[in-house]
């Protein structure tokens, strides 16, 4: 009779161990070492956002939102446009192909781009 | 906006365009004085619309980038 009652007793404990395991941890345990990096969204916003800051084209600053289009909203022309592309190229060590890189027309769609791209970084 | 220009001529201009820009950061004069008369010779003959004469435009590209390039 004695052992089923320790078996009794000692059941809830260890499924109270289970539920307790926090979140982080669990996502921790998953991140293999042979995963890609991966570039988070928003640092590659803050990266791509840096680059405009710096271009003397770009008057107001304050105009660059994460969906900003590069001709309506920061009133680049389509050079300029192919200018932050070569800089989004270098910044992020990427090489963006003629026909990709004419759908990247807006801050959104570079960052799409980029973080689609597993070799960059 | 007008009609888009053939695609296979969109990318010669620019591929063109971003050669001399590679070989402007090495200009005499700095990079600064030539990415503004770059932009400003491209963007006066964004107009063009004959094929013929873009394709003479683009001639005239490349007569200067291996002009700077002997530089």
């Amino acid at each position: 009779m004695r052992p089923a009652a320790t078996r009794l007793a000692a059941a809830p404990r260890i499924q109270s161990s289970f539920v307790a395991a926090p979140k982080s941890l669990v996502f921790q345990a998953l991140r293999c070492y042979s995963s890609a990096g991966g570039l988070e969204k928003t640092e590659v916003y803050e990266r791509i956002k840096q680059i405009l800051t710096g271009f003397d084209k770009v008057t107001d600053p304050t105009k660059i939102t994460e969906t900003s289009h590069f001709a309506n909203d920061l009133g680049l022309d389509s050079l300029d446009t192919v200018e932050v592309v070569m800089a989004i190229e270098e910044e992020f060590s990427v090489e963006i192909p003629d026909k990709d890189a004419d759908t990247i027309h807006s801050i959104d769609k570079a960052v799409e781009y980029i973080t689609s791209q597993p070799g960059a970084n | 906006m007008p009609p888009p220009l053939s695609t296979e001529l969109r990318s010669q201009v620019i591929t063109v365009y971003k050669e001399l820009l590679n070989l402007g950061r090495d200009y005499p004069k700095g990079f600064d004085y030539f990415r503004p008369r770059l932009h400003g010779a491209f963007m006066a003959n964004a107009h063009l619309q004959d094929e013929d004469e873009i394709r003479q435009a683009i001639a005239r590209a490349e007569f200067v980038r291996k002009e700077i390039e002997a530089l």
